[in-house]
């Protein structure tokens, strides 16, 4: 491919892609008499918009379930990277099928489980289920993640007498570096804006995530959307995301690479 | 080696106990109650094979099981053609490049309700830069925001696969007089069968199981044209509130999608061993 | 003054059923009321009025509107309803014979004012002969008009239709001003909306769409095509606006928001919405074909939550939703319309002429009964939406027949 064809391809292209971006930051700043906070303000001021406790409640799930995702996925990453063990297989095939399940169909399900285990409308509640629906992306990411660690690594390790986990904390976490910002950068993503979990799971409005707030915008008064504020909304949902993987991309490209290789 | 194994299934417990209780368990319970005329409050009754044989009756799910499969064939088609030639636009170090890629990754970063209701807005007549109606191309609307949320995630697992092949390879073809698209076809493809599969694998399953984005853009209209089946197992759920009915949907939905993964696995290990 | 309303309060408790029972029933327990995003502040202002005058205190949480049927699902799935729940008042048939209310038959034939709450919205908390909720809100469709463009027009804007010949005639006279303006506008790709404002006038003509226990219809009925007919010539002439065809509900309001649509059938609790954009707005019943008049008497129904353990207080709450105090004080003093009938004419109303014609509809409108009704009529995969959009932009008379069959079908659904 040309130069020129190249740079035209990838601008025009680049121009579509960032396009709904700028414009929905663009709406949401636009008002009837030009440009201003307002819709922001109506955003967090009108009576079922976003209160601060919303945003505090999405954070701790988001921290919750980032951290529970981490450890989770690392542990398994490693036992299916690294070890032998009876039930492998079907262990980690089971964990993807997670994939294929209906969502609609086991929220209740998994609602009813909440509330055996006194966990109904709490935010450990929600991040478990969250944690849950990560496992498939995040388990297979940190499995290939230690695969791809040279063998001779952990060896030399072990021969300097350290247990498997002390080589797991100071040898392999290092190395797989990349792959643990991913997870947790997509972890993160997918706990901050999810949707329709929350909705289930949470009963009460102390309790609420902040994007809850932003789709009850959408349909405040019947019959009529107020689209400025419901973008303020959703620049308001995606400014950390896109702050995060902006900054975070050399890590996440480097964990696809080592992460997603293998099939 | 014994103390190796305990050792790895211990690392493996916390997973395990998670994806016991909070999706074995689930399942199970799923599948228990595709049994049962299941009330919601009230205790359930046996009423066997009711739930799945009134599945050949539903004129709706027909309809939507075609729709889902067409769907599937045109997202997955488009998707795969769009983050391939991204990948392949952004495979070599040249200037730019890095923010070509982080162009084309960044709706990865807006999560998918944010997203679709961003498409709501962008696509709407009242507020919306384009010229669209609100009675306009429905199933459009929605293959432009899914083009747009997720060929840049596709587009760097493919890119991962093109940089896995060794440089001399296509050195060695191009001194034995290879064209571009010889090479393309002969090395490039074959040697990324494993990538391509898993692309293709999650294109297809997630176009199957497609929900939020009928949801929030379409509400599955205009006249049913973009109800998905998904959609019609929430309707059984949640508007007819028969649970027993949907399950044994997603009981039948959840063993096709099983059947093909596997298919899609068998067929892939046989190929590329 | 104080201590002779507690005396009062004493001896009419001590006459119904005990001091102690009766004593308990505001004794500062903490209620949650569900609510529908659209509903909001209506529930938050009863809440107010009530936390004001009461120990009790109500806590309302509102869920956005399309999801909300699938919360009150998952939540009765799991026998964690709340103590109050507001639905769609079509809907109430279904939750009633679902047993997602507690039973308040006894309760409510104890109201002094039983005779006066509206009565279609109670037929529709009923279920087998029990009460198991009671009006929250009341919203009404009607004929909502532009009254600057009837004036360019060269129509009288005192004269609304009284016909809805009439009707399609000022539309069609309003439509060339031409611009961007357009005579009528309709929600057509959206079941809720089209039953709401077109059933009326075949009520008026005397037709109806359901039996009393709706699980029977008669949409491929003559009045019905005829309606049907009428609102499908407006949308070929191109009379009604293009994006009528569209509608699916959400930006229905903002049509008629921007001044630009002559005249439509619309809910009541618009009128000030679309006054707030400085459009000036007139109000009219919606007509029959060839007269009198009808209207679908929709808004919301609210229950005691069947798994809730405070239903007594809980009834405290409803009971007074029921008082004077709340009917005119909370909502005719927002320009609501008040659920008991004998209410019609308050000190609110009396101000504002459009008030009292439209308080003075809900003794003659109906609320259609069906415990499908949602499955069938409103969720947009049912079969009602399919014969609506043959009707408007299909084949007109196979949509209604086939529809038929189709609605019968889901409507005997178990």
């Amino acid at each position: 491919m040309s130069r020129w064809s190249y740079y035209v391809t990838g601008t025009a292209l680049a121009i579509l892609f960032l396009f709904p971006l700028l414009w929905s930051g663009w709406a949401s700043v636009r008002t009837d008499s030009g440009f201003g906070a307002e819709n922001y303000a109506r955003l967090f001021t009108s009576s079922n918009g976003i209160r601060p406790v919303h945003v505090f409640n999405s954070v701790v799930v988001s921290a919750l379930t980032v951290g529970g995702t981490l450890v989770v996925a690392t542990f398994a990453g490693y036992a299916f990277g690294r070890f032998r063990f009876p039930g492998r297989d079907v262990l980690f095939l089971l964990t993807l099928a997670i994939l294929m399940v209906p969502y609609a169909t086991i929220l209740i399900a998994l609602y009813v489980l909440l509330g055996w285990l006194g966990l109904e409308d709490s935010l450990v509640g929600l991040s478990l289920v969250l944690i849950v629906f990560q496992l498939p992306f995040s388990v297979f990411m940190m499995r290939n993640s230690f695969e791809a660690v040279p063998i001779e690594l952990e060896e030399s390790a072990r021969v300097d007498g350290c247990t498997s986990f002390g080589t797991l904390v100071r040898i392999m976490l290092p190395a797989v570096r990349p792959g643990l910002v991913t997870v947790g950068l997509f972890a993160f993503l997918t706990s901050w804006s999810e949707f329709f979990a929350p909705l289930i799971l949470l009963n009460s409005t102390g309790k609420f995530t902040a994007i809850l707030a932003v789709v009850n915008m959408r349909t405040a008064s019947h019959g009529s959307i107020d689209y400025a504020a419901l973008e303020a909304g959703v620049v308001f949902m995606a400014v950390p995301c896109l702050v995060l993987f902006a900054f975070l991309q050399r890590s996440y490209v480097r964990g696809f690479t080592s992460g997603a290789l293998k099939g | 080696m014994r103390r190796r194994a305990v050792t790895g299934a211990l690392y493996a417990t916390p997973a395990a106990i998670l994806v016991a209780l909070f999706f074995v368990v689930p399942l199970l319970l799923v599948a228990w109650m595709s049994l049962h005329r299941w009330p919601l409050l009230g205790s359930p009754k046996l009423n066997l094979p009711a739930n799945y044989s009134a599945i050949a009756d539903n004129a709706l799910l027909g309809s939507a099981a075609w729709f889902t499969v067409r769907y599937t064939v045109i997202i997955t088609v488009l998707l795969f053609v769009v983050a391939f030639g991204l990948a392949l636009l952004v495979q070599n170090r040249r200037r730019g490049v890095g923010f070509f890629r982080t162009a084309f990754f960044l709706p990865v970063a807006v999560g998918f309700a944010s997203a679709s209701l961003l498409f709501l807005g962008l696509l709407s007549e009242e507020v919306g830069p384009l010229p669209f109606s609100g009675d306009g191309p429905a199933l459009g609307s929605v293959v432009l925001l899914v083009l747009w949320r997720f060929a840049g995630f596709n587009m760097l697992i493919l890119l991962t696969g093109l940089q896995a092949i060794p440089v001399d390879v296509y050195e060695a073809a191009r001194i034995d007089g290879a064209t571009r698209l010889q090479m393309f076809l002969r090395i490039t493809v074959p040697l990324m069968r494993p990538t391509i599969a898993l692309v293709l694998t999650m294109m297809v399953t997630g176009s199957l199981l497609a929900f939020d984005q009928f949801w929030i853009l379409t509400r599955g209209g205009p006249d049913n044209s973009t109800t998905s089946l998904v959609m019609v197992i929430y309707r059984e759920a949640f508007v007819r509130l028969d649970l027993g009915s949907a399950a044994g949907i997603s009981v039948v939905l959840l063993v096709l999608l099983a059947v093909l993964s596997s298919l899609q696995f068998a067929f892939l290990r046989r190929r590329s061993a | 003054m104080k201590a002779m309303l507690a005396a009062v309060v004493l001896v009419l408790a001590t006459a119904a059923c005990g001091a102690e029972k009766q004593g308990s029933a505001d004794d500062g327990t903490t209620l949650t009321l569900w609510t529908r995003a659209a509903t909001e502040s209506v529930s938050k202002a009863y809440a107010d009025a009530y936390n004001a005058g009461h120990r009790n205190k109500i806590e309302v949480t509102a869920y956005p509107n399309e999801e909300y049927p699938a919360k009150l699902a998952s939540a009765a799935g799991v026998k964690s309803l709340p103590d109050l729940f507001a639905a769609d008042v079509v809907f109430a048939p279904q939750y009633a014979a679902q047993g997602l209310w507690a039973d308040i038959s006894e309760q409510f034939s104890a109201l002094p004012v039983k005779d006066s709450v509206a009565p279609s919205h109670v037929r529709a908390g009923t279920w087998e002969g029990r009460n198991y909720a009671l009006p929250h809100t009341i919203d009404l469709s009607v004929m909502l008009y532009n009254k600057d463009l009837y004036t360019k027009a060269g129509l009288d804007p005192e004269k609304p239709p009284r016909t809805l010949q009439e009707f399609a005639e000022h539309a069609r006279k309003i439509d060339k001003i031409g611009g961007d303006v357009h005579g009528t506008y309709f929600g057509g790709n959206c079941g809720g909306c089209v039953e709401f404002t077109l059933w009326p006038s075949v009520w008026a003509a005397g037709g109806d769409v359901l039996d009393a226990d709706g699980r029977s219809a008669r949409i491929d009925s003559p009045e019905m095509a005829q309606v049907f007919a009428l609102y499908r010539d407006l949308y070929d002439e191109g009379v009604a606006s293009p994006g009528s065809k569209g509608e699916q509900g959400p930006t229905w309001l903002g049509a008629l928001q921007g001044g630009k649509v002559g005249i439509a059938p619309g809910p009541s609790v618009w009128l000030d919405a679309i006054e707030a954009k400085g459009v000036k707005t007139g109000l009219a019943p919606i007509p029959g074909i060839t007269g009198g008049e009808s209207t679908f008497v929709g808004g919301d129904a609210v229950g005691i939550g069947a798994t809730s353990g405070k239903a007594q207080q809980a009834w405290d709450f409803l009971a007074w939703t029921t008082s004077e105090e709340a009917q005119v004080e909370v909502i005719a003093q927002r320009k609501g319309v008040p659920f008991r009938t004998d209410l019609a004419a308050n000190r609110y109303s009396s101000a504002d002429p459009r008030l009292v014609t439209a308080n003075g509809l809900v003794a003659k409108g109906k609320t259609p009964y069906a415990r499908n009704f949602n499955a069938t009529f409103n969720d947009p995969q049912g079969p009602w939406l399919t014969a609506v959009r043959g009707a408007l932009f299909g084949n007109p008379t196979s949509a209604l027949m086939a529809g038929n069959d189709a609605i019968n079908q889901s409507l005997r659904k178990e």
